[in-house]
């Protein structure tokens, strides 16, 4: 069995691993010349945050995301479990109280527990909720890793060769362009995401934190050397290319009142992408032929890509398996 | 039955579409509450991009009537060009009026309202007015050519219900013909209910339902509690007294020692 | 001629508002537009000329409350 992969961002390369340690045989083809440059993958927080995420998603979500945070651990090796801490402001106070209703294991915590927790944020929050059993990863690394690992299995990830389904000359043929897709799959549309990589010594912290807010679920994930994702707005169009004033404000506005040092940060990137969606918000396997598209991951690229990437597995394995590929069906 | 600017409905639930966790999740909410009415807003959109066509196609889809609004329009003259376009691409002459007044509380502009309310009801407009419960504003309005008010129960998005619940009811004696439809601040259905007790004709809420926990089954559970309200309020309840008044006779009863 | 669309400056070729729409990629017909503040129907677009500096703006339909 020989499949051909378009596109390697988190899906293309998650689908890839995961076929691979099946024992099949796996090329992969990116348009762009290095991993990252056109994928919105590259934007993302790398939060593994089912629990919080099921605030305002299926529970198929949640089902499968908790399954990935194990997966992503034997894949590479810079996951940190140190769960994810959801905090307010005072006004938004009715907020978190209802994101504690919508949400499972988590429990609340009090100002000198946060203290001992984030001690860079001692003082600042009287209560917040800690989910203990999430984590975080660095986006980037891990996208990188999968090639790397991808490589170390002899799998050929061919950057720079924007091909066709037709040119593929594999059993199989695994569409995972995302929103590159569209013309494919009408229904898909995009989800403009914004977001800011910011820079600072003067503040550290151990885990991803998010800060309710009455529109976007704003999140500041920690990376190496002083630097944080700062993410990520929820625009209903599909524009590519373009920061609001608005939208930053926002973010910056979120950072700061986490905490005033973010007001010294230096801002090394600003980015802007667009994530694929179907109408439920849920990723779904479609095929044509022997062409499968796995798509529709909308913000939830590296929480579900290991599990919808191991239905594609199923599916294209065993074709008895096809009928049954319906993650997209609502409860 | 509702009944605006000689349009009939079943349903006295109107619903906002801004909030919700999924489109899917917006389109279950409509179907399963039965609503007949949404509303629905312009932003601008960059060349190339589908996503309103999108999201008008969806709504169209679902064969129901659009209340196309001007939201966070702070002056008359963006409301009424706001209007203007709506009428063009929603293909209504309905528009829900709002020109807001100020950027916490999100009320109207009373001002602003009624000469924006004037100018869009002679371009041939039918207005429906987002505004207070204030009795004076509310004869302006309908001076100027609204023939629906649509008064606020409590800020927007807040949830704390009607916060004048007299203010309603005199509305309601002021003004027995004209259609009352509460708009804002409702955040559980026995507030909607309550409204429609007091007489209104309908409910406009979006909040309450899109981000609760399960929208879908909350969008009906509002229906149900405005249907409930509103056979209430038609089948004239009792009033309230300060003793208590027993139901079972008294007359007859045993003498017993 | 450098036109302000959506508030962005935007070198477009055209001058006629039916043409410049299409130049700009707007080809689903759920949009309404408004040029320097005033409406421009459907009907009126052919016809409509844009000079320098224009703004002009393009609006299409959005969940709303």
């Amino acid at each position: 069995m020989t499949v051909s992969i378009i596109g390697a961002g988190v899906a293309g390369l998650t689908c890839a691993c995961v076929l691979v340690d099946q024992g099949v045989s796996v090329k992969i083809y990116e348009q762009s010349d290095a991993i990252g440059s056109n994928a919105c993958s590259w934007y993302a927080g790398g939060m593994l945050a089912p629990w919080c995420e099921s605030e305002s998603s299926e529970q198929w979500v949640l089902d499968h995301g908790i399954e990935s945070i194990e997966w992503w651990d034997q894949h590479t090796s810079n996951l940190t479990k140190n769960g994810s801490l959801v905090l307010s402001m005072q006004r938004d106070k009715r907020d978190i109280q209802r994101y504690a209703t919508l949400t499972e294991n988590h429990r609340w915590l009090n100002g000198s527990e946060i203290s001992e927790m984030e001690p860079d944020l001692s003082g600042r929050f009287e209560r917040g909720l800690f989910y203990a059993d999430e984590a975080h990863l660095d986006s980037r690394l891990a996208l990188q890793q999968l090639v790397g690992y991808l490589s170390s299995k002899n799998v050929d990830v061919q950057f720079d060769r924007s091909i066709t389904v037709n040119d593929c000359n594999s059993d199989y043929v695994i569409d995972c362009r995302g929103y590159g897709a569209r013309h494919d799959l009408p229904e898909l549309r995009g989800v403009k995401g914004e977001m800011l990589l910011l820079k600072s010594n003067d503040i550290s912290l151990s885990r991803a934190v998010r800060l309710v807010h009455p529109r976007y679920p704003l999140y500041i994930v920690p990376r190496a050397e002083g630097l944080f994702m700062l993410g990520a707005t929820m625009i209903e169009n599909d524009e590519r290319h373009r920061i609001s004033a608005r939208s930053m404000l926002e973010l910056l506005s979120a950072a700061y009142a986490l905490h005033p040092a973010f007001g010294e940060a230096e801002i090394l990137e600003i980015g802007v992408d667009v994530r694929p969606a179907f109408s439920n918000n849920l990723p779904q396997l479609r095929r044509n032929k022997n062409t499968l598209y796995v798509n529709g991951l909308y913000r939830h690229g590296f929480l579900l890509g290991p599990a919808i990437a191991k239905l594609a597995a199923q599916a294209i394995l065993d074709e008895s398996k096809f009928l049954e590929v319906k993650p997209c069906a609502l409860s | 039955m509702p009944n605006f600017y000689n349009v009939e409905f079943d349903n006295a639930l109107l619903l906002g579409t801004a909030q919700y966790p999924s489109p899917a999740i917006l389109t279950d909410a409509i179907r399963h509450s039965q609503v007949q009415i949404v509303t629905a807003s312009l932003r601008r959109e960059a060349g190339g991009s589908g996503a309103g066509q999108n999201f008008w196609d969806m709504i169209k889809g679902l064969g129901i009537r659009v209340l196309p609004n001007t939201a966070s329009c702070y002056s008359v003259k963006e409301a009424v060009t706001t209007a203007h376009m709506a009428r063009e691409v929603f293909d209504t002459r309905w528009i829900k009026l709002e020109v807001i007044g100020n950027s916490d509380t999100l009320q109207p502009d009373i001002f602003g309202l009624v000469e924006a309310a004037r100018i869009l009801c002679e371009d041939g407009f039918e207005v429906f007015p987002y505004t207070t419960e204030d009795l004076v504003l509310a004869d302006k309005l309908l001076q100027v050519g609204c023939e629906v008010l649509m008064p606020w129960g409590s800020p927007i998005g807040s949830g704390r219900g009607l916060n004048n619940p007299y203010g309603i009811r005199t509305l309601r004696a002021h003004f027995p013909d004209v259609p009352l439809i509460i708009d804002a601040g409702i955040g559980l259905p026995s507030q909607a209910a309550q409204a429609m007790e007091l007489g209104c004709d309908a409910v406009l809420l979006n909040t309450a339902v899109a981000k609760s926990g399960d929208p879908v089954t909350m969008a009906k559970a509002f229906a149900d509690a405005i249907s409930a309200g509103r056979a209430a309020f038609l089948s004239t309840p009792i009033e309230m007294s300060d003793m208590a008044q027993p139901s079972t006779p008294v007359i007859g009863k045993a003498f017993l020692a | 001629m450098r036109i302000v669309l959506n508030g962005q400056y935007c070198e477009v070729k055209s001058t006629m508002l039916d043409q410049i729409l299409i130049e700009c990629d707007y080809i689903n017909p759920a949009i309404a537009t408004a040029l320097n503040d005033t409406i421009v129907h459907k009907q009126a677009r052919v016809g409509t000329v844009l000079n320098e500096g224009d703004r002009l703006e393009v609006v299409a339909p959005i969940g709303g409350g």
